[in-house]
């Protein structure tokens, strides 16, 4: 799948940008507004140029994890601490969410007790911790992944299996003339 | 009720499951009505709340049993299959706990299926921690819902238990008025529930049995931990703790999108650009790294061959050799190398077209099947052009100096992942050799097919500060993709080294040591390497497995036939998405073969492809290859083989089946 990531130096120095159709990363495309004539060499695109996908870590059983060893890919894209500390830091919150204890016993005799009615009402711990994940992997990429041309999708839209990290190269630029003509967005799906 | 699958969808599949509510809301309701008066007047009041609640407590588990979702694996995107290729093998190991537990490829969904899970055929698709497809809730039992199966069916057994004695006291205190309505009815409800009682005390206890053991139905069935250890047990009391308490896993499928945006801009960061301006051109003309590694980038990932793929492993090399020295290194460019808008001189755009020709050489070399000694020239070439450069900061290159490098190119025919041959092996006197390159495809071919692990080992090598890359482990099995088209560009790139050797010559006004300097050609190989393509084959690399120097030895023979004729390395491929049902023999067509289905015909040793006529067969046979395949210890077991245990389209066990 390719997708153009359109953007140009707006005022903010910043135009938003495109991102995949996945189920969570919905980005939004925003038409940049045709730049003045001598800024136009400036404009810049990014393409989504490979994906490493970070596969499981079934060693420990069948739990949640993944394998925090750094892949080749990305080997002159980030630091390798950044991204071992980003798939550590989700390793833990996966391990606090499948944790049984006190708050997991409760839940299961309170589902029992209610005949599972509360499952209509109440969000389950797992669900909570996941919404943690999730603003945690939307921090990290603003933070972290999305300046060095990279992207990472939250696990839970590849069925837990692999976290998905998407490379973005740097198409140079457009030098296109034309304006707003020139933002296209193209899915592949 | 499952979401979709076309069998779970058909009418016929909903009469198990109307049958089955229709038995216990019917009955119950009756016994309710015509037995409990009598029983609240005559025995306790407290009868029928009690009998309510757990009649209650029952249609609550029925009710999830059968409409939650089992934990479905939703498929695999088509990136995500990319990565595996066609010639990826059929089976992945895993280590879990000790134990090695295979991981198929499922052909309907894409990807590895995770220990524990399987494709249901009866709602097509896969399901976590799948135990079997219930066809009295038509859906299927997995990790979400295993819970609420079990306590169904370990209520529904008190619950029967209760109706059936409480009718039965009921007919025995009544006995005088046989003909009577209430006795009727009860008679009616105590032979229906004295009917299914044993079936169903009968599954109870087999699934209590089940979970103290830490097994699935599956698991069960086909005997898959009968003689080894079971590793996914935690042990009985654990067992019970998280069948009954642990948390309930997420939904996969039909989640809520969320929107967010994201900032992706370029410039982009570098890892050695935290501490750099971005583009800094010095007075000799070289570049920073920052410009390198962006250059560097911008070819590896534009082209979509996987060559560069391999040219980044050894370029990361340079650049994480020298960063230090903050020396220029120019990786060798695609010819469609974007460069950012940042000013280069003439001789930094001089040095590039140079590169981009050795790069130009470089792909198709990676591509070939290696055994030539053409690969790296062009990498070599443009290493070299680096590194003499830069050899103005001498120190640095100590880097490139790997003392070893030429012991391991001599000693070995085929140092499969050794990049750093395609560095220049500077002397300590300053003086260049030129390494002899090596065989990329034909050994890789033969990881990626038998050994899927091996990769995994590869990069194990590679992470433990060896002298290989780490993408190359990564890539390795891409080249067989390339290599049917790269035989021809062998010529190609010999006429291009040519031209390359020109360049370099012509550029010797940018190096120090330009005399030093040679193409690497057969002359310069190490003896060994300079010897027929067949006297790789007996010095296999000594990587970990057995199956790796296995396949290296039998590859390099049958490479040396034909490359594209590989038909050891084809019996484990999962083809294309279209995958017929039978592997087919080696041809040079069918590399691209489309063995990808339930067809394990998987042999590890024997390296032979046989048409697999159909799944269901491909058991027995798979058991009898066991014992020669060594990652495949306790998973299957001979056990298996007298089961007559169907491919996964079978394999949902139904509560029938188990009675």
């Amino acid at each position: 799948m390719c997708m153009d990531l359109w953007f140009c130096p707006g005022p903010a120095g910043r135009c938003l940008l495109l991102g995949e159709g996945g189920a969570s990363h919905q980005f939004s495309v925003v038409p940049p507004p045709p730049p003045p004539p001598h800024l136009q060499e400036l404009r810049r695109s990014a393409s989504l140029a490979n994906k490493v996908f970070i596969q499981r870590d079934y060693s420990e059983g069948t739990a949640c994890r993944f394998q925090t060893k750094f892949p080749s890919e990305l080997e002159s894209r980030i630091e390798r601490t950044l991204f071992e500390d980003t798939v550590k830091t989700l390793n833990t919150f996966y391990t606090e969410a499948e944790k049984i204890g006190g708050q997991s016993y409760l839940e299961g005799c309170l589902a029992c007790a209610t005949a599972y009615l509360i499952f209509l009402c109440m969000e389950t711990r797992y669900e909570k911790v996941l919404k943690k994940i999730a603003k945690y992997i939307q921090e990290q990429n603003e933070k972290i992944y999305a300046p060095r041309g990279l992207l990472i999708t939250d696990p839970i839209e590849r069925g837990m299996r692999v976290i998905e990290v998407s490379i973005y190269e740097d198409r140079g630029s457009s030098g296109s003339s034309s304006g707003s003509s020139s933002v296209s967005v193209s899915t592949a799906r | 009720m499952p979401a979709s699958g076309a069998d779970a969808l058909k009418p016929s599949a909903f009469l198990p499951v109307c049958t089955a509510t229709c038995l216990l809301v019917g009955a119950t309701s009756l016994f309710f009505v015509f037995t409990c008066p009598w029983l609240a007047a005559t025995i306790c009041p407290a009868v029928p709340p009690c009998c309510a609640i757990l009649f209650l407590f029952v249609l609550a588990n029925f009710t999830m049993a059968t409409f939650m979702d089992a934990g479905v694996l939703p498929v695999a995107s088509e990136d995500e299959d990319k990565d595996d290729g066609f010639r990826a093998p059929l089976y992945k190991n895993v280590d879990i706990k000790g134990v090695q537990v295979r991981m198929k490829w499922c052909a309907s969904c894409h990807f590895y299926r995770p220990p524990r899970c399987s494709h249901c055929s009866v709602c097509d698709h896969c399901v976590e921690d799948f135990d079997h497809h219930c066809p009295w809730v038509n859906n299927c039992i997995g990790r979400r819902n295993y819970r609420y199966f079990f306590l169904f069916l370990l209520s529904l057994t008190f619950h029967m238990v209760a109706v059936f004695t409480f009718g039965l006291i009921y007919v025995l205190h009544h006995m005088n008025d046989l003909w009577k309505l209430h006795f009727t009815v009860t008679v009616v409800v105590i032979s229906i529930s004295g009917l299914f009682l044993l079936p169903v005390l009968g599954l109870t206890g087999f699934h209590l049995y089940l979970v103290s053991r830490g097994r699935t139905t599956n698991e069960q069935v086909t005997g898959k931990f009968q003689g080894g250890v079971n590793p996914f047990t935690q042990g009985c009391c654990n067992n019970m703790e998280y069948l009954v308490c642990s948390p309930i896993s997420p939904k996969y499928m039909a989640r809520p999108c969320k929107k967010s945006i994201v900032h992706v801009q370029p410039p982009f960061l570098r890892p050695e650009l935290d501490q750099q301006m971005p583009m800094k051109v010095g007075d000799n003309g070289l570049h920073t790294l920052a410009l390198e590694n962006k250059l560097l980038k911008a070819s590896e990932q534009q082209a979509n061959i996987k060559g560069p793929d391999l040219c980044s492993g050894f370029r990361e090399s340079p650049v994480r050799g020298i960063h230090q020295g903050s020396v220029s290194v120019q990786p060798p460019l695609q010819p469609n190398t974007v460069y950012s808008s940042l000013p280069l001189n003439s001789r930094s755009l001089a040095l590039k077209h140079s590169c981009r020709y050795g790069s130009k050489s470089q792909l198709p070399a990676m591509q070939s099947d290696g055994w030539r000694s053409s690969p790296p020239r062009g990498i070599v070439t443009s290493s070299t052009l680096l590194a003499n450069q830069s050899s103005n900061d001498g120190p640095p290159f100590n880097n490139f100096i790997n003392p070893t490098e030429p012991q391991l190119m001599s000693q070995r025919g085929a140092p499969s992942v050794n990049f750093h041959s395609h560095f220049m092996m500077l002397g300590s006197d300053g003086s260049v050799q030129c390494p002899p390159p090596h065989s990329y495809s034909p050994v890789f071919m033969g990881v990626t097919r038998q050994s899927p692990h091996l990769r995994d080992s590869l990069r194990d090598l590679v992470s433990q500060d060896t002298t290989l890359p780490k993408s190359a482990a990564a890539r390795y099995d891409n080249f067989s993709k390339t290599i049917m088209a790269s035989i021809n560009e062998r010529r190609e790139l010999e006429e291009r080294e040519r031209m390359l050797h020109l360049q370099a010559r012509s550029q010797a006004h940018y190096c120090a040591d330009v005399g030093i300097y040679d193409i690497p050609s057969k002359r310069s190989l190490a003896p060994d390497n300079a010897g027929p393509p067949g006297s790789r084959g007996p010095t296999p690399p000594a990587y970990g497995s057995r199956e790796f120097l296995m396949s290296t030895g039998i590859l390099t023979y049958g490479m040396r036939t034909s490359p594209l004729s590989n038909s050891s390395t084809l019996s484990l491929t999962h083809g294309s998405k279209t995958s017929s049902s039978q592997l087919q023999n080696c041809s040079s067509s069918s590399l691209q073969n489309k063995g990808r289905s339930s067809s394990p015909a998987y042999c590890p040793s024997e390296r032979q492809t046989q048409a697999v006529p159909s799944s269901t067969s491909t058991l027995p046979r798979l058991t009898s290859t066991n014992s020669s395949a060594p990652p495949y210890t306790s998973y299957a077991t001979a056990k298996r083989s007298s089961l007559p245990f169907p491919s996964e389209g079978k394999e949902s066990v139904t509560l029938g089946a188990l009675k």
